[in-house]
């Protein structure tokens, strides 16, 4: 599974996103391949990553097969994880 | 061509010729001057974060022109998406420096100009807004950094330009030629000017027929004959010229700039002028371009504030003052205020519209407002800090001081072993660490950055008279009559 990242701009997050994409990428190393999202590629996944609540990044501009995963606090990763594993998107 | 990186930047200054005067001679490797560097490193970070995929949604956007991928700060805002994205950026951007990042000017100006221009051309029949848009493609396509340059120096103030017992307190024409213009005049307070490839000259106020020679907006590159910059002069700027200076700086890395530009007797060619004696949208260009920059202060000094707040809460931790209430509801009162600037620049975004050149403007009564409260808001937060930090921040050694093997006093400890010991604070904190941080508050709120976080929040996009003024002729004050009429019963 391609997973096509897309970061939020980080103008003032509520935690460690590089750090929360690593910790997911550790759990989900047998299920995706990551990549930081272009504009032209396509994706299995689009996992957004955003830094707060407000979740404002774009990411209209992506081809995505399936699923799109948002996530906006640590508390999300878990889940984000298991969603890759399974592929149910409950966000 | 890629967008460039911050090294590239600074590598691409070093091939203008660019005069600039400091200390009254001329400076001739001014990019790797102590004074000057840091404001360059600070620029270079808006070019530094466009590379990296964790702040490329705030820093880049998709330019309208040519459907590349550009900087924000050359990009003409195409929605309120747009608009508030550019407060969050340079909300990222004050957080990331602690400082004046010197490029919002320009980008405020080539949209005001962009839609001025437009304007313009519907009545006049002149071409200025296809220039201008020419000149924009050029500028994002080489992400070049442009001088967004309005104050002139205005000698008396009760007079208008052309009444001026000296013309050149105001920047104006001087000769028309067949290919161009010449201009003689200069723009005061320039905000990152030497750090800067080209410059976008617009008129400073409202004007009347008989100022329509001063009625002028330009393009030029910073290097051409004629024109020359002396370098503004900051609170504690030659702590930089220190030998090993360090923790005395406070914010060693990062820092503004502003520069007085003089154009003396300066030619520019036809394609990059863009108001040409048209008067009556002189008014119109300043409105617009002082909006956007009203605007643009909802997002740096929030960014800033944010580095500010972190400051005294470490400084109450390093100091062991945490756990007071009044410490801790000081912290809450510096974050109340830094927010609600960030309100401000949130909702003039939110509120904008589409002007007819097809660019997205700011509500300008919102943008107005965020920018009176910056008026205030950033002296109240630096006071509180100031508060938190104690009077050590103003009265401590030097770092050489603290670094000191001179032996001294009658127990043989060193100055330095004698500072380290007297200045210890919270168990667990290095002294070193108490020092930095307190001395980084000194710098933001009496220091060579307090140019940037304090006067500049006074006076930059203009004085908090200019607001208000605003404020009166946006704020609708009959409408709010007749709502007032229509609750109490007023038929008249």
């Amino acid at each position: 599974m391609l997973v096509g990242v897309k970061f939020c701009g980080g103008c003032n997050p509520r935690y460690d996103r590089g750090k929360a994409l690593e910790a997911i990428k550790k759990q989900s190393l047998e299920e995706a391949e990551f990549v930081i999202a272009e504009e032209g590629g396509e994706y299995d996944t689009l996992l957004v990553i955003g830094g707060c609540t407000n979740c404002c990044a774009s990411y209209c501009q992506y081809k995505v097969r399936n699923d799109t995963i948002r996530m906006w606090d640590e508390s999300h990763i878990d889940n984000t994880v298991q969603i890759l594993k399974n592929g149910r998107n409950d966000t | 061509m890629a967008l460039m990186t911050g090294a590239q930047y600074i590598e691409s200054l070093k091939k203008l010729d660019t005069k600039v005067y400091l200390f009254g001679e001329e400076v001739k490797d001014w990019v790797d001057h102590p004074m000057i560097k840091p404001s360059i490193d600070c620029l270079a970070m808006t070019y530094e974060l466009a590379q990296d995929p964790q702040y490329a949604d705030l820093m880049t956007a998709k330019s309208n022109l040519t459907g590349k991928t550009v900087n924000r700060f050359s990009h003409l805002h195409q929605g309120t998406d747009d608009l508030i994205k550019k407060v969050k950026m340079q909300r990222l951007l004050g957080q990331k420096t602690a400082s004046c990042f010197q490029r919002c000017v320009g980008m405020d100006a080539f949209n005001a100009v962009f839609s001025t221009t437009y304007e313009t051309d519907k009545k006049y029949g002149t071409n200025y807004h296809e220039r201008f848009t020419k000149f924009v493609e050029y500028i994002q396509e080489n992400d070049l950094v442009v001088d967004g340059a309005m104050t002139d120096p205005k000698g008396d103030r009760g007079l208008a330009p052309s009444q001026q017992t000296d013309p050149d307190m105001f920047l104006r024409i001087v000769e028309k030629r067949a290919d161009g213009i010449v201009v003689r005049g200069a723009k005061c307070h320039q905000t990152g000017s030497i750090n800067s490839h080209e410059h976008l000259i617009m008129p400073t106020i409202a004007m009347t027929e008989a100022d329509k020679s001063f009625a002028v907006s330009f393009a030029i590159q910073s290097d051409v004959p004629g024109i020359f910059m002396v370098y503004g002069r900051q609170s504690c700027d030659t702590r930089k010229m220190e030998e090993n200076a360090d923790i005395d700086l406070g914010n060693k890395k990062f820092g503004g700039q502003e520069a007085l530009v003089v154009f003396d007797d300066v030619f520019i060619p036809n394609e990059r002028v863009f108001l040409c004696e048209e008067y009556d949208f002189a008014g119109m260009m300043v409105e617009r371009f002082a909006g956007y920059h009203r605007q643009s202060y909802g997002g740096c000094k929030v960014g800033v504030g944010d580095v500010i707040i972190g400051a005294a809460a470490l400084a109450a931790d390093y100091n062991g003052a945490h756990k007071a209430s009044h410490i801790k509801d000081k912290l809450i009162e510096m974050t109340h205020l830094n927010e609600t600037l960030y309100c401000c620049g949130i909702a003039c975004s939110a509120e904008g519209y589409k002007t007819q050149a097809g660019n997205y403007q700011i509500d300008l009564l919102l943008a107005n407002v965020c920018k009176q409260n910056v008026t205030r808001f950033p002296y109240e937060i630096v006071r509180l800090a100031e508060d938190i930090a104690g009077g050590l921040m103003v009265t401590m050694p030097s770092q050489k001081d603290f670094e000191s093997d001179l032996k001294v006093g009658q127990s043989g400890k060193t100055i330095g072993e004698w500072c380290n010991k007297f200045y210890a604070a919270a168990p667990g904190v290095s002294t070193e660490n108490r020092m930095r941080i307190l001395r980084f508050l000194e710098n933001i709120c009496l220091g060579s950055s307090a140019v940037g976080y304090r006067t500049e929040s006074m006076h930059g996009a203009g004085s908090p008279q200019a607001q208000r003024i605003m404020i009166a002729r946006q704020g609708n004050i009959n409408q709010k009559k007749e709502l007032a009429k229509a609750i109490a019963g007023i038929k008249e």
